[in-house]
C-alpha cells in the first residue's frame, strides 16, 4: 500500500524525502499559542503594515510579520535627516511615525485576518497606561496574532529614561500588558544595557511568552563638514550586519538566563546568519534592515534554512535551537 | 514595480562624474514614466549597505536609461559597471510627472543633472502635441546637460552661473519672460531652485490664472518601498514619503520654508 500523507512518513527520515520540520511555538504556555509555520519573521519597522512588499515578494510564506511600531494616537515622527548609512549598517531616528492603533484595528487588522501569515503588532508607549490602552484596543481583534512590546521607549514619568533600561520598569510594562490581554506577548529587549540577563528574567517572570532581541544600538554620526550631528534627532538606532556579532552574543547570554522562547534579531541577511542565532539559542529570527536592501531577504533565509536542514539531515529546526551552547550549562527547558 | 536583474548595455560619462547607463530591463521599461526612479543595489555585498535611488532619464524599447552622479562609494560602484555586468534593480518607483491635455504650453526647468527626467518628459510631451520650453541651468558649461541627449525639436534655453554658456546667472532667471506663456511648469533640480520655481509661479498666480507646478524632489532613501519612513518631506498634509507619495509633488503642497535635507547617501 502506498501513502502520500506527509504525516505518515517517518519524521526522522529526512534524507528519504520528508520535508524538515519548521514549525515553532512562541507562546507555549498560552491557550491560544503562537505557532509559526516557520521561524523566519520580519522585524518591526522594516515591513510597514505588511502590505507594502506584497507586489515584490510572497509575504504569505513568512513565519510572521511584526508590524510597524504603533502608538495610541497617530504620530508624525522626527524631522529629517532621519537615516544615515554607516559601515555595513544604518542609523535611523524615525520617531515612531505611525497611523495610530485605531486605524490599525479598522483598516489593517481586517486584511490580516484573511492572511495565512500571522501578524504580530508591535506596540509602543510613553507611559504604562499607553501600553494598557494598546492591549485593550488590540485584544480579541481578528487578524492580531500577538503583541510585540517595544520597551525601548522613553518613560515620560521617569524623565525620559527608557522602560528597557532597567528590570523593574521593563517588568512593570510587561505585567501591565499581561493583565489586559490573553494575546501572546513577545517583549523586545534593548541591547543598550549592561544586565540583559537580569532584564530578560524580569520580563519572563512578569508574563512575557517570548523575548525578542535585539532592538537597535544607540549610535551617532557627526557631519564633519557642518560640524554638527548628522541626524536631526542627534542619536539614532544602529542596525544591519554591523551589529550581528553583538546581537548573537546577547542571544547566547539570554538563552542561559530564561526558559521562554527567544527570537533573535540583528543584521541577519542569509540562512547562515539566521543559523548563528538559532544555534546560540533563538527559536525564531527576525530579518530587518536586510529587507530594505533585498526585499526577498527573509524568504532567502527561509529557503536557505530548509536547504541546510535537508543537506545536514536534520529532521526539525527545533533540534538546532541552542545547539552551540555547551551541554550541561543550560537552564532546563 | 519589480525586482529585476538588469544587464548593462552601455555606460557613457555624459558630464563630469555623471554617467548615463543603458540597461536591459523590459519590465521596468514597459511601466516607467518620467519623474520615476529605480532603486539600484551597488553590489552583492552588504557594504555599502543601502540601494541608491537613480533617476530614470528615458526608455528605449526594452531598455532604460539611468543618470548616475558619482557622489560616494555606492554611486561610484554603480557608475563603474560595464557592458555585460548585471545590476540589481527595484523599479520603477514612485509617482512620476503627469501631463494634462488641457495644458498646451509647458515650461520645464532643470538644474544640473535634474534635467534628465525633464528631457524625457519633453520627449513625451512633444509626441502628444504640447509646446515645450526647456530651461537648463548649471554652474558651468561642462555641467550643462548635453544637447545631444535632448529631443531634437525642443526649444532650449541655457543659463550658467559663471556665464560660460548661455545667459549668465541662475536657471530661474530665465523664467519671467515665459511665465505668461506657460500653462504648467515642471521642475527638477536642487531644492533651493525648486523653491524659487514655486515662488515665481505663485507670484504669477496673484495676478493671473493659477500656474500649476510639479516638482521632482530628491531625498536620502532607505527602502524606497514606503516602509522605512526615512525619506520624508514636510507638506501641507504632514510628512510625506518622497519614495512613494512622490518624488513628484505639486509645488503648492510642499512646505518650502521648512528645513529640508536632501544630501544623497552617495
Amino acid at each position: 500500500m502506498t501513502t502520500n500523507s506527509s504525516a505518515e512518513r517517518p519524521a526522522a527520515d529526512v534524507r528519504g524525502g520528508a520535508s524538515p520540520g519548521l514549525a515553532v511555538e512562541l507562546a507555549p504556555g498560552r491557550k491560544q499559542g503562537l505557532r509559526l509555520r516557520n521561524p523566519v519573521m520580519v522585524a518591526s519597522g522594516t515591513f510597514g503594515y505588511g502590505t507594502e512588499y506584497q507586489k515584490v515578494v510572497d509575504v504569505q510564506r513568512l513565519g510572521a510579520i511584526c508590524s510597524k511600531g504603533i502608538t495610541v494616537e497617530p504620530r508624525e515622527g522626527n524631522p529629517t535627516p532621519r537615516i544615515a548609512e554607516t559601515p555595513a549598517g544604518m542609523l535611523n531616528a524615525i520617531g515612531l511615525q505611525n497611523v495610530g492603533v485605531r486605524r490599525v484595528v479598522e483598516e489593517y487588522a481586517p486584511l490580516w485576518a484573511r492572511w495565512d501569515v500571522p501578524v504580530i503588532v508591535n506596540v509602543s508607549g510613553e507611559a504604562v497606561e499607553d501600553f494598557e490602552r494598546l492591549a485593550d484596543a488590540l485584544d480579541g481583534v481578528p487578524g492580531v496574532a500577538g503583541l510585540e512590546v517595544n520597551i525601548s521607549c522613553p518613560n515620560l514619568r521617569a524623565g525620559g529614561k527608557l522602560f528597557a533600561d532597567d528590570a523593574g520598569s521593563a517588568a512593570l510594562v510587561t505585567a501591565a500588558v499581561r493583565r489586559r490581554t490573553e494575546l501572546p506577548l513577545m517583549v523586545k529587549l534593548s541591547p543598550n544595557v549592561g544586565n540583559v540577563d537580569e532584564i530578560a528574567r524580569a520580563v519572563e517572570a512578569a508574563g512575557a511568552d517570548s523575548i525578542s532581541l535585539v532592538n537597535t544600538f544607540v549610535g551617532m554620526k557627526i557631519d564633519v563638514a557642518a560640524r554638527r550631528p548628522f541626524l536631526a534627532n542627534v542619536t539614532g538606532g544602529l542596525s544591519g550586519p554591523a551589529i550581528r556579532p553583538i546581537a548573537v552574543r546577547l542571544v547566547w547570554q539570554v538563552y542561559r538566563a530564561v526558559r521562554c522562547p527567544i527570537v533573535g534579531i540583528g543584521g541577519i541577511t542569509c540562512a547562515e546568519d539566521a543559523l548563528e542565532f538559532i544555534l546560540a539559542g533563538a527559536r525564531a529570527v527576525q530579518v530587518g534592515t536586510a529587507t530594505f536592501v533585498n526585499p526577498r531577504a527573509a524568504l532567502d533565509v527561509l529557503d536557505g534554512l530548509v536547504a541546510y536542514l535537508e543537506r545536514e539531515g536534520i529532521a526539525d529546526v527545533n533540534d538546532l535551537v541552542g545547539a552551540a551552547q555547551p551541554s550541561g550549562a543550560l537552564t532546563p527547558r | 514595480m519589480q525586482l529585476v536583474t538588469a544587464q548593462v548595455h552601455a555606460n557613457d560619462e555624459v558630464m563630469p562624474a555623471t554617467h548615463l547607463l543603458t540597461l536591459e530591463a523590459p519590465e521596468i521599461a514597459r511601466a516607467a514614466v518620467p519623474g520615476q526612479f529605480v532603486h539600484v543595489r551597488s553590489g552583492p555585498y552588504w557594504d555599502p549597505l543601502l540601494r541608491r535611488p537613480i533617476s530614470l532619464a528615458g526608455v528605449d524599447g526594452e531598455r532604460i536609461r539611468l543618470l548616475v552622479r558619482r557622489v560616494g562609494r555606492g554611486t561610484e560602484l554603480i557608475a563603474a559597471s560595464r557592458p555585460g555586468d548585471d545590476l540589481d534593480c527595484l523599479g520603477p518607483q514612485g509617482r512620476g510627472f503627469t501631463l494634462d491635455e488641457a495644458d498646451r504650453r509647458l515650461m520645464l526647468v532643470g538644474g544640473g543633472y535634474g534635467v534628465a527626467p525633464l528631457a524625457w518628459l519633453a520627449e513625451r510631451a512633444l509626441e502628444r502635441g504640447h509646446e515645450v520650453a526647456l530651461l537648463v541651468g548649471a554652474s558651468t558649461a561642462a555641467h550643462v546637460y548635453p544637447a545631444r541627449l535632448l529631443p531634437p525639436n525642443v526649444e532650449y534655453h541655457v543659463a550658467t552661473v559663471d556665464g560660460s554658456l548661455g545667459q549668465p546667472g541662475l536657471v530661474t532667471e530665465l523664467m519671467p519672460p515665459l511665465l505668461d506663456w506657460a500653462d504648467a511648469v515642471y521642475a527638477c533640480g536642487p531644492h533651493a531652485m525648486l523653491a524659487a520655481v514655486a515662488r515665481l509661479a505663485a507670484e504669477r498666480r496673484l495676478t493671473r490664472r493659477s500656474l500649476p507646478v510639479q516638482v521632482a524632489l530628491e531625498q536620502r532613501m532607505g527602502c524606497a518601498m514606503g516602509v522605512c519612513l526615512g525619506c520624508v518631506v514636510r507638506t501641507k498634509a504632514g510628512y510625506q514619503r518622497v519614495c512613494r507619495d512622490g518624488p513628484v509633488f505639486p509645488a503648492s503642497f510642499v512646505l518650502w520654508e521648512e528645513p529640508y535635507d536632501h544630501e544623497f547617501i552617495g
